[in-house]
């Protein structure tokens, strides 16, 4: 076949073009370190990078929240186990205050140091973090959540709400107890509580109650306990019953419960008894009663009396808040445990992710630099071959 | 016959053929150029030889497939020029939407850990200002795309005219020249189908060869470009549907403009650009433009279902255009519609026709741009109509007329619209009781991320990764498309030039060949006269 000379031009320059952009196309991804520049070359692997950096990103981004709410868990942590410490230590005075051989004064002594431990308490349960905001105010965290009205009665204002944050795909984790579930509650199940009235004027002195039958259909509910005169002998009703003989020492028994009483109750007297959580669950009002008992002097065996019923049911009221307490530490404690473990999971993910992302788009580079090396040798041959051709044409000969 | 005039019809042959090599050497390299040859034949009335003609080297049949092959190389060269913009502009990982969204979604999740601390609040607005600002980027650059299509276009029909009416005036003077001469003008005709080798790189003609020997140049359904000594103009017009792009219009003898569609032009640069336009540059715009929406309409619906830091309700945190809707520059009728947006998780990303099927009925035909089946709408009790996630009011149903034609570009043209409006960072609505700790909202927002809010089954991130993946696609398979062809039309192009292009070596021995002829026929005379000397000389 002829071959015009514009043929042979055009193929030698064509194929320089080719080589140089092959060669040019290999050193853009050395230079670069990626395999796919741009999209066209691998699309499949573009798309599934622009998926696999997302999900790099996410996996970061609840790296950062898990930073952040093991940040918060840890104060709340460390600020629930101040509060648990206190309560120890307030059931620690309570046991030393009720001993019978205190005189007035030393109890006032006892008081004084519990007032103490409830300020503490009060302190701790108003603690902000490092930005000012309220650990235990629910969502109303820009203002005190438990304040004193003036009289030592402390109350909350703030709300309901635990704030939650995204800490995997798939866990939205409470980082942070509002004041209320910490200390004005008490757990389900935290047994039962009786509560002499504080208009009493006998001098009987409950113990228990202790839980006798579970299975009793009425277990689980609240009673009353009223003592009345009925034609001078002391007789009492449960929740305004029939009337039945009192009698010092021995148990009364209702909806499963025993509670024994010792000491002749007045006329008009009377008990509550019901499980915990519907008795008085507030922490600072048990230990606001605790302190209203301490300071109030003994006159008479009434007095006592009513001083140790109040001191019983202050007792029970405090071991409960501190089960509670307890448990919601228990609560943060098994969420920063969990943070561990999802940080290592992310970790592994995150590995894989960027082996993935690796594979994906970067380069081999033994692969380019051979292949480099290898364009450079075409390129270098196609230079050459123009060369060569180019300078073959019979009029060399004609001299 | 004597051997002197045998030897001077050798001579002057001779002088012809090295005449002939000669003008192949100088336009070795002279597009268009077609290599000529010394026609020879033993003379008819005795002895010597006689140059029966010059023959230009042309084979139309070839000629002609490599102006087909060279219209689809021009077409794919200029389709690839254009998508290589749209992958490169994709090809930027730090700086393309994917890392900006999750940037704007990490300081929602910074938010999250701290709803009332300011610097949170300033994270997500700072994010998002930068996210809706590559929103516009990237929506500018494809209407500046737009832009630069509708110019090449306009210059384009500017070159095909100007070709046109060049071939249409070599018409005419070959056909002067061939009645005055009787010789083919070869250098006319060179330069006849030299213009429309041009004229296929720029777009589809056919030509017909009349039989006079004039070229008839037709284009689109075969409307006539050139037709003997006469040609016709191209125009370029808006589009009757989409007004912002530039179109071929036909003017004919009338002077009747009529719109030629897209899809008649494939080949050449035109073909190349339109093809472009329609199959990427407005899908790409759509998609993009379809992931803006999803992300205002749907962030804003939830941030309006929140509360700000005074307890205020959320205000609408982006602002975008609403859908662009056109009615056809050719209706009878004079009626418009008003587009909102309606159902983001309905939005498909394509474009839509309505068509009047029924005006006092008020029904239409809706027909899809992604070709799958249309169907039938009817104006509701308040002239409104549901299509695609956008809701249509028409102003005036007694305007409608049979026939009459509207487009509805849902997600065109909407992504450089994007824009954050809430700069207050106390207005952010990151909660939804109350409560400066209140951090409900942000959760809710955040968890916008991982929902199928793009077209009601892909998230953000995934609706960008399939646009990436289309685009690599495209401008993967056009390249492929582009080095074939580019190896048939070179294959061809050598074919082409083993006919007709000259070779220096086969010119050079033509050189020697033809200077020994002419040296021989010299020797000839010489001969001759000696013989004649002889002769003379005899009777002395």
């Amino acid at each position: 076949m002829r071959i015009s000379t514009v043929t042979i031009y055009e193929q030698s320059v064509s194929s320089m073009n080719r080589q140089q952009g092959d060669f040019m196309q290999v050193g853009q991804q050395i230079a670069t370190g990626r395999r796919v520049v741009n999209p066209s070359d691998d699309p499949q692997a573009a798309a599934q990078a622009v998926a696999t950096s997302q999900a790099i990103g996410i996996t970061e981004q609840y790296t950062d929240s898990r930073v952040a709410a093991r940040n918060s868990l840890s104060q709340e942590e460390s600020v629930l186990s101040s509060v648990g410490d206190a309560i120890a230590k307030a059931k620690t005075l309570i046991v030393q205050g009720v001993n019978g051989t205190l005189s007035d004064t030393d109890r006032a002594s006892v008081a004084t140091e519990l007032e103490g431990i409830l300020e503490t308490l009060v302190g701790q349960a108003n603690a902000t973090d490092g930005n000012g905001r309220f650990l235990f105010g629910g969502f109303s965290d820009n203002s005190t959540p438990f304040v004193d009205d003036g009289a030592g009665n402390i109350s909350y204002v703030g709300d309901t709400n635990n704030r939650e944050q995204r800490i995997d795909a798939s866990r939205l984790m409470p980082v942070s107890d509002h004041g209320e579930a910490v200390f004005l509650s008490v757990q389900n199940g935290a047994g039962y509580l009786a509560e002499a009235d504080m208009g009493n004027t006998g001098e009987a002195v409950f113990t228990g109650p202790l839980i006798v039958d579970p299975t009793d259909p009425q277990f689980g509910d609240s009673f009353q306990v009223d003592f009345v005169d009925v034609a001078g002998t002391m007789h009492y009703s449960i929740d305004g019953g029939a009337p039945v003989p009192y009698e010092d020492g021995a148990s009364i028994e209702m909806g499963g419960l025993s509670l024994k009483l010792e000491g002749l109750p007045a006329n008009g007297d009377s008990i509550q008894v019901g499980p915990a959580e519907n008795m008085n669950t507030d922490l600072f009002a048990t230990l606001n009663k605790a302190l209203t008992a301490l300071r109030t002097s003994q006159v008479d065996n009434a007095d006592t009396a009513a001083f140790r019923n109040s001191m019983s049911t202050v007792m029970r009221e405090l071991d409960n808040s501190l089960d509670n307490v307890l448990t919601v530490q228990a609560s943060v404690g098994a969420r920063l445990n969990e943070l561990d473990v999802v940080d290592g999971v992310a970790e592994n993910r995150m590995l894989s992710y960027r082996n993935n992302l690796s594979d994906l788009i970067d380069l081999d580079y033994t692969e380019a630099i051979s292949e480099y090396s290898l364009r450079q040798i075409g390129l270098q041959a196609a230079q050459k071959s123009f060369v060569d051709i180019n300078g073959m044409s019979l009029f060399n000969f004609l001299k | 016959m004597s051997i002197l005039s045998t030897g001077v019809s050798g001579l002057s042959a001779a002088q012809l053929a090295l005449t002939t090599t000669s003008n192949n050497i100088s336009n070795v390299y002279t597009p268009g150029y077609n290599r000529e040859l010394t026609l020879l034949e033993d003379s008819r009335t005795g002895a010597g030889t006689e140059v029966t003609g010059i023959q230009r080297q042309f084979d139309y049949f070839t000629a002609t497939q490599l102006n087909q092959a060279n219209a689809q190389l021009k077409s794919l060269e200029s389709y690839e020029v254009q998508i290589n913009q749209i992958d490169d502009l994709l090809a930027d990982r730090e700086a393309g939407l994917a890392p900006l969204m999750q940037n704007f979604f990490s300081a929602l999740s910074d938010l999250a850990a701290a709803p009332s601390d300011p610097a949170a609040r300033q994270g997500v607005i700072g994010t998002a200002n930068t996210l809706s600002a590559q929103f516009r980027s990237m929506g500018d650059y494809f209407d500046d795309m737009q832009q630069g299509i509708n110019t090449q276009i306009k210059s384009e029909i500017t070159q095909i005219n100007n070709t046109a009416d060049l071939i249409a005036k070599l018409n005419s003077e070959i056909a002067i020249a061939r009645a005055r001469t009787g010789a083919e003008p070869n250098s006319l005709l060179n330069r006849r189908d030299q213009l429309v080798a041009e004229l296929s790189e720029r777009v589809d003609v056919k030509v017909y060869i009349q039989d006079g020997g004039a070229y008839n140049v037709s284009i689109g359904n075969g409307q006539p470009l050139v037709s003997g000594s006469e040609s016709y103009q191209l125009v370029a017009i808006d589009s009757s549907l989409e007004p912002y792009k530039t179109v071929v219009g036909y003017e004919d003898s009338a002077g009747n403009v009529l719109e030629l569609q897209e899809s008649l032009f494939e080949g050449g640069k035109l073909g190349g650009l339109m093809s472009f336009r329609s199959e990427t540059l407005d899908e790409v715009e759509n998609k993009v433009g379809q992931l803006a929406v999803s992300l205002a309409m749907e962030f804003n619906a939830q941030h309006m279902a929140g509360l700000d830091i005074d307890g205020d309700p959320g205000q609408a945190f982006f602002d975008i255009d609403d859908p662009v809707t056109f009615a056809s520059s050719r209706n009878a009728g004079s009626a418009g519609f008003s587009a909102v947006f309606d159902d983001v998780s309905q939005l498909a990303g394509i474009d839509y026709e309505l068509r009047v099927s029924d005006a006092t009925a008020g029904e239409f035909e809706v027909i899809p741009g992604d070709g799958s089946p249309g169907f039938t709408v009817t104006l509701d009790g308040s002239n409104q109509l549901n299509v695609g996630g956008v809701t249509l009011t028409l102003d005036d149903p007694a305007l409608l007329v049979d026939g009459d034609r509207f487009s509805l570009l849902p997600t065109r043209q909407v992504a450089s619209s994007l824009d954050t409006l809430i700069q207050d960072g106390s207005l952010v609505a990151a909660g939804q009781v109350g409560g400066s700790g209140d951090n409900l909202n942000a959760l809710a927002l955040q968890d916008l991320q991982n929902s199928a809010v793009v077209g009601g089954d892909a998230t953000l991130s995934q609706g960008y990764a399939a646009i990436v993946g289309d685009v690599g696609n495209r401008a993967n398979i056009v390249q492929v498309n582009l080095a074939a062809q580019s190896g048939v039309t070179a294959q061809i192009r050598t074919l082409q030039q083993s006919q007709s292009g000259v070779n220096m070596d086969e010119e050079a021995a033509n050189l020697i060949r033809y200077q020994q002829y002419y040296q021989a026929n010299a020797k000839v005379i010489e001969v001759g006269a000696t013989v004649l000397d002889t002769l003379l000389g005899m009777r002395a």
